[in-house]
């Protein structure tokens, strides 16, 4: 049976299997904490266990010794737990996460749209709100495979909560939005759950935004936006949205509109294969290239959110750089796990 | 009485409190004038509270772990003495890189505490000063637990029982020792970045890896454990050391061109000191782990590559040497091997040829260099050994004016043409042994001309035993110079079979283990 684990000084709650690691589970929950060797040698994962049982593992006496255990302290890495537990670990509180529970919802499709020729639209009106931070994700179930669950951002903003809206794209030869955009129908019955992720607007930095969206990582920044505007935010908001032609180019229109009646948010979207679109009189290449010349590769005093591809994610995080915004301004939905420790990266950078 | 609960503080805020909060502003001096060493070297700093703390340890806090390590530590030590575990090592050759590393390695170590002492004063923002004064503290534990875990090795064994006199005099410990100096002569951010980037964190795994896990698994004991001691403090040096560099290159675009140059260096820099490891590895370990190449492959090119790759962001660049190194890993240790055992009459250790099985495993790790290159010159070796005609080099090697090591190596391309490079500089020719110490040579070449190389100075007349007279008649210039390094000739040097530290090791086995 598995066991609550609570991560302080975040607050935020999550589920740990029976054998798996405090770092494993939080890594896969999305929370980062400091660690590097993986096997109990290095002591960087150290954290105090604040309440509950839990068991050693592996861990070095030499990194973490006698009279530490006594203390409670912990490595994360080795530690498995034996009851619910609470710990605190060394990271920054995030004074803008809301860190609201998870839980699981039913709800009814109520509409399905053709956004674009890959992208579909997929509205849900949920039998209970769901409270849920701009910028979070759900897990729906789906039919094939069989029992799966997939991750979709919410697209739209929190406002009432009874409305979610999904936009899905289909994954060549994937099963899960193949199902959707082959088999699910008006009125269908879905289950799912959240609201899942950290990845939400930064208010209390006080500081212009850039988001940078590519092909259906729109949702998110999108979400975002609706909800900034219509809070009446007053800081500057840029918004580039990339896709290959003007036909995957989605919700154009409405930005449109928006930038036309705000005058704090800009919108630049940009085309990266736009031959056949002659009439085209946007930037022509990719996010990250419109990203630089609309702000002239000066990017600082700015915090900018990333949502697309991992290549996408990758150009944009250099060009950001490049640019003099640096990994504390940096945020994208991106999920570290256990593997990425592995040495596949190296730990100059923890979150981007 | 009303009480207000305060919520607990976060450890950043308590760290803060404990450090960043300690510091002031100075009133009637100017801070420039504090913190004198923080322009000259052109990197500019705009924001010291932009600094993100690599690790969050207070002080008391940390007197408190490392008083436990030690406690751990000199139990094992003690253990280990009373027990004679010097007779449970693998094979009594393996010693003798004991005493490459006692007389190597806690004047390294002392040298890294000096320099990060310096930094702990020097530099002006409060978070890299306490980083650095802890580094400081560790590096100096490292040198002591050195030094107290192999005194169980030097009251038994030849070769050591002066290392901190050869470790000033003795011509190959100029390799080291020199490496230091430069570091230790650079302006503060170089020496961070020469030591904490490019040592701790880019190579150390290589020093590490072949010394701590080379003892456990030829059985020692002893220095196993004061590298597990040590290698718990690691951890927050490489911290510090990725911190350093990230901090640097976000302060202002200026400072990139710099610390790609300090780079460039200290990668070569560091390699070239580790040509001595290559070879410690493949050749004096009697149970080996892994062969240099594998070491190098392991820890810098796949390690160091993801590193690199994740510092292109920043628009550094992988240092061009790399392509030179990843060419001399074929070669090196087997180059390095060739000059020490040739060298064999003016060293404190002794040296051997593999045995057919060594060389057997050298050829299955090394099988596009070894049995075309070397086996042949070693097998000739012991053919001349055979007959009674050991073969020692009894001149002088050129050294390299950067690195200070002999002329060993070969061109990248050509593993029969060693690599010679020169400069003229101010009328006079200095030497190097490849193209990144000249181009390091040629940036600040009145720093380098100042080097103290050893075959210079002992034609110079300045490595002869004080009260030696060079020009009376029989005097042996090789005898003096050996007694000014403190060598016992015959005893410290030479070969390992005969020798009285093979003979002893035998007799003191077999006396533990029969009646």
């Amino acid at each position: 049976m598995s066991f609550r684990l609570t991560i302080e000084p975040l607050g935020q709650e999550i589920e740990v299997a029976p054998g798996q690691t405090i770092l494993d589970a939080s890594l896969r929950a999305g929370i980062w904490l400091p660690h590097a060797c993986c096997h109990g040698l290095c002591a960087t994962c150290k954290v105090q266990l604040l309440d509950g049982e839990i068991d050693h593992g592996e861990a070095s006496s030499f990194a973490l010794m006698d009279f530490e255990r006594d203390e409670g302290k912990l490595l994360a890495c080795c530690a498995r737990l034996e009851s619910d537990a609470t710990i605190e670990a060394d990271i920054d509180h995030d004074e803008d996460a809301r860190n609201i529970p998870v839980r699981d919802f039913v709800g009814t499709v109520a509409r399905i749209e053709d956004l674009t020729p890959t992208i579909k639209g997929v509205f849900i009106d949920l039998d209970q709100a769901m409270d849920f931070q701009a910028g979070q994700y759900v897990n729906l179930e789906v039919a094939a495979p069989a029992g799966a669950r997939r991750a979709f951002s919410i697209a739209n903003a929190p406002a009432d909560g009874r409305h979610i809206e999904l936009n899905v794209r289909r994954v060549p030869g994937g099963q899960g939005t193949g199902w959707i955009h082959d088999q699910l129908r008006l009125g269908d019955r879905v289950r799912l759950a959240g609201p899942y992720g950290r990845f939400h607007v930064r208010r209390s930095a006080a500081a212009p935004m850039i988001f940078l969206a590519g092909g259906s990582g729109l949702s998110s920044p999108r979400s975002m936006i609706l909800d900034l505007l219509a809070a009446g935010a007053t800081e500057g908001i840029t918004l580039v949205q990339g896709a290959r032609s003007r036909e995957e180019l989605y919700y154009h229109q409405e930005f449109v509109a928006l930038a036309a009646a705000h005058p704090n948010f800009r919108y630049v979207p940009a085309l990266s294969d736009a031959a056949a679109d002659a009439d085209w009189t946007g930037f022509r290449g990719f996010v990250h290239e419109a990203a630089a010349a609309h702000f002239d590769s000066d990017f600082r005093g700015h915090q900018a959110y990333l949502c697309g591809p991992p290549v996408m994610i990758d150009a944009c995080i250099n060009a950001l750089m490049q640019g003099r915004l640096f990994e504390r301004d940096i945020y994208t939905e991106k999920f570290l796990s256990a593997a990425d420790a592995q040495q596949a990266r190296s730990p100059l950078f923890r979150r981007i | 009485m009303d009480m207000k609960v305060k919520k607990k503080l976060a450890l950043k805020e308590k760290f803060a409190l404990m450090t960043r909060g300690l510091a002031w502003e100075t009133s009637y001096e100017p801070m420039e004038a504090v913190y004198p060493q923080m322009a000259y070297e052109g990197l500019r700093i705009h924001n010291w509270d932009a600094w993100e703390d690599p690790f969050r340890m207070t002080m008391d806090a940390y007197w408190k772990y490392q008083a436990e390590k030690e406690r751990k530590l000199y139990a094992i030590i003690d253990a280990f003495a009373q027990n004679n575990g010097h007779l449970g090592v693998t094979d009594a050759r393996y010693i003798n890189a004991l005493k490459i590393f006692l007389s190597a390695v806690p004047m390294l170590e002392y040298n890294a505490h000096r320099g990060f002492a310096r930094l702990g004063r020097e530099m002006r923002g409060v978070g890299p000063q306490i980083a650095c004064q802890m580094q400081a503290i560790d590096e100096l534990r490292h040198a002591q637990t050195q030094i107290h875990s192999l005194s169980n090795y030097n009251r038994f064994y030849n070769g050591f029982h002066d290392w901190k006199h050869m470790s000033d005099r003795v011509w190959y410990l100029s390799v080291p020792k020199s490496f230091f100096e430069d570091a230790c002569t650079c302006g503060p951010f170089e020496f961070i970045i020469a030591i904490s980037f490019s040592f701790e964190y880019v190579l150390t795994n290589l020093v590490f890896m072949p010394f701590i896990s080379g003892a456990a698994y030829n059985g020692d004991l002893g220095a196993m454990t004061f590298g597990f001691s040590a290698q718990s403090d690691e951890a927050r040096h490489m911290t510090l050391g990725l911190e350093v560099i990230k901090f640097m290159l976000e302060q202002d675009p200026a400072n990139l061109p710099i610390i790609q140059r300090w780079i460039d260096k200290w990668t070569w820099r560091g390699v070239r000191l580790l040509t001595i490891v290559a070879m410690l590895m493949d050749y004096m370990l009697p149970k080996r782990i892994m062969s240099w190449k594998e070491a190098w492959e392991l820890y810098f090119e796949e390690n160091g590559m993801a590193l690199f790759n994740d510092l292109a962001r920043y628009g550094i660049k992988l240092p061009d040497c790399t392509e030179l190194i990843r060419k001399e890993k074929d070669h090196l240790s087997h180059q390095a091997w060739n000059a020490f055992y040739t060298a064999g009459m003016m060293t404190n250790f002794h040296t051997w040829i593999p045995t057919p099985e060594e060389m057997d495993w050298l050829a299955s790790k090394y099988p596009d260099s070894f049995d075309q290159y070397y086996r042949p010159r070693f097998e000739h070796y012991r053919e001349l050994e055979k007959a009674g005609k050991r073969f020692y080099n009894t001149s002088l090697p050129q050294l390299c004016q950067v690195c200070q090591i002999p002329m060993l190596f070969t061109e990248g391309d050509d593993p029969t043409q060693i690599a010679y490079r020169q400069v003229t500089h101010q009328g006079d020719k200095y030497h190097f042994c490849s193209d990144y110490c000249r181009d390091i040579f040629t940036h600040e070449p009145d720093k380098y001309v100042e080097a103290w190389l050893p075959a210079h100075q002992i034609f110079m007349g300045n490595c002869f035993n004080p009260g030696d007279d060079p020009s009376a008649a029989g005097f042996d210039p090789k005898k003096s110079v050996l007694d000014y390094w403190h060598i016992a000739f015959g005893r410290d040097n030479m070969d390992f079979e005969g020798s009285e530290d093979q003979k002893n090791f035998a007799a003191w086995r077999d006396q533990a283990t029969r009646n």
